[in-house]
């Protein structure tokens, strides 16, 4: 079943995009990812230009966000405070990535830094994450402790720093007590990634408020689809008024397929203990990290590459 | 239907029109004077329909709008395959197939298939930004070989039908993702290595129906058309999830 994208400018078929979409809901509602790294490629892969897929992406997140962030919502799992400071810290980060990115783009190097930004971050987190995750999962009689491997130690230094920072306050939601320069930063952070690779940066996020800020897995789900929402969006609008590059019908296809996707995810999620959703998350992201690394490795089959200028 | 009905109405019109040898020995028309991009659209065939007086063997250039395109190059750096340079190709056109009823290199010698641009790889294409004659020839050549692998450059000695050395129906495949524009059909009559009649026609290609409408407000009103959807798909979103959600309670 073919359908014609105006701004794509090509034929897609329906069910194949119904069916990204799924896969992208099912892994929002589940952990509350975004998806922006996994949605972006398999759309690339589709054929769909580049600029077309990271900008319809972000539209059809927003509009999975929403309705995830709605759920989440009605079941409490959102800390609001927590949320408008990473919101005004994405915010920031964003503009600051804009710039950054102009200058890469300017140095001819914006590509490959992106590349090398996905598998390194990627990379870190998932390895880190996967290794906490099997840990707690195969021996749950060992206490899951912060202090009892690698990246968690790396966590508890940057939580006594952030202890350190000025304007301390308590999110009662998450129960947790930090400086809100913490959250600020972090969502700066991510807010750079937005720019720079194009993703929610749920996979940063999630990351970092479970083992650094120390909050409950279900309120950091809901917390991030939350900051995501709104970032998406900002993101939609600003590549639809400057690049002409958001396609409503590729969006709408995409959104229709993750709503699906992420009821399912998010009543499994509602089953399974946080350690198991952990190592969904963790596998998830090595995956896609180590797929990108193979990319890296192994030679093309084609050395040139085309694209078409979009209108 | 009614296309066949279309190619039988010309057909009949051009039994009853005799060319003559010393005026115009070549009448050509295509099927369809416009196509028309809708939601369902996946490619489509335009067929050229036409009378010559024969025999002889026939050539149907078909050459879509130009349309830039940009190329790269993976470069190895360390153990990695990273891209390497970009170059903007500009000039050639977006889709360029060469109909025959016979391998073209065999019925026109290279000066009159230079002259009558019908050498796939011999497309005046410019590359951006510029460089050395030798260097810029690589490029050509890559971008070429990409357009044939993608099927947008292609020959093909099976298309044309010929019915009593007089009427022929040329059946063109258009690939779904087509470029917006003027397409032009030229047909060439050949006889002993020399082309002897010539016949240029052109049909349009444009977005149609709500494919325009979108087109058009997502260039024209671009803000107002992101901030819009953009909402619409929150809402979307949130509806589609807020519903069931309020019926199981």
């Amino acid at each position: 079943m073919e359908f014609f994208l105006p701004i794509a400018h090509m034929d897609v078929n329906i069910v194949l995009i119904l069916f990204y979409g799924a896969v992208v809901g099912f892994l929002s509602g589940l952990v509350g990812v975004g998806g922006g790294f996994l949605i972006t490629p398999l759309l690339i892969f589709t054929g769909i230009p580049p600029i077309v897929a990271v900008s319809s992406g972000s539209a059809q997140m927003a509009g999975t966000a929403a309705g995830a962030s709605f759920l989440h919502w009605r079941h409490g799992n959102i800390d609001f405070k927590m949320g408008f400071i990473l919101l005004i810290g994405s915010w920031l980060g964003g503009v600051f990535g804009v710039y950054l990115a102009k200058v890469l783009l300017r140095a001819g190097q914006f590509g490959n830094v992106v590349v090398f930004l996905y598998v390194v971050l990627l990379g870190f987190i998932g390895v880190s994450m996967l290794i906490e995750s099997l840990q707690a999962v195969f021996r749950p009689g060992t206490p899951a402790t912060p202090e009892a491997h690698a990246p968690a130690a790396s966590g508890s230094l940057l939580r006594t720093w952030i202890a350190r920072l000025p304007w301390q306050t308590s999110y009662p939601v998450s129960g947790v007590r930090m400086s809100a320069l913490g959250p600020l930063l972090l969502g700066a952070a991510v807010g750079v990634m937005t720019s720079l690779m194009g993703v929610g940066g749920g996979f940063i996020m999630v990351p970092v408020m479970i083992y650094v800020l120390k909050m409950p897995t279900k309120v950091v789900v809901g917390t991030s689809l939350f900051q995501l929402l709104f970032t998406t969006a900002a993101v939609s609008v600003m590549q639809a008024g400057i690049n002409h590059s958001v396609d409503p019908f590729l969006a709408l296809i995409l959104i229709f397929g993750s709503v699906l996707g992420t009821k399912l995810g998010a009543r499994l999620g509602a089953r399974l203990p946080a350690e198991k959703l952990r190592l969904i998350l963790a596998l998830v992201v090595v995956a896609v990290a180590a797929k990108m690394v193979v990319t890296l490795l192994i030679p093309p089959a084609h050395i040139h590459s085309m694209s078409v200028e979009v209108r | 239907m009614m296309r066949w009905l279309c190619c039988l109405l010309l057909f009949a019109g051009l039994m009853l029109q005799t060319p003559s040898w010393a005026e115009e020995p070549l009448v050509v028309v295509p099927d369809t004077g416009e196509v028309k991009i809708t939601t369902d659209f996946a490619g489509t065939e335009v067929k050229a329909v036409g009378s010559m007086r024969g025999p002889a063997d026939l050539v149907i250039k078909l050459v879509g709008p130009q349309q830039a395109a940009i190329l790269s190059r993976e470069t190895k750096l360390g153990p990695f395959w990273v891209e390497g340079e970009t170059m903007k190709m500009e000039g050639a056109p977006s889709l360029l197939f060469l109909y025959a009823t016979a391998p073209i290199a065999s019925i026109l010698p290279p000066a009159e298939q230079q002259k009558y641009g019908l050498i796939l790889e011999g497309v005046p294409v410019r590359v951006a930004p510029q460089l050395k004659a030798r260097a810029a020839d690589d490029w050509r050549k890559a971008f070429f070989r990409l357009k044939e692998r993608q099927g947008y450059y292609h020959e093909d000695d099976t298309a044309i039908r010929v019915f009593g050395n007089r009427l022929f129906i040329a059946d063109m495949q258009l690939p779904g993702d087509l470029q917006t524009g003027t397409y032009t059909v030229e047909t060439l009559v050949v006889k002993s290595g020399k082309v002897v009649g010539r016949n240029v026609a052109q049909f349009s290609v444009r977005l149609s129906g709500i494919e325009r409408w979108v087109w058009n407000a997502a260039h024209d009103h671009s803000w107002l058309f992101g901030g819009l959807f953009t909402l619409l798909a929150m809402l979307l979103g949130l509806a589609l999830n807020a519903i069931p959600y309020s019926r199981t309670r």
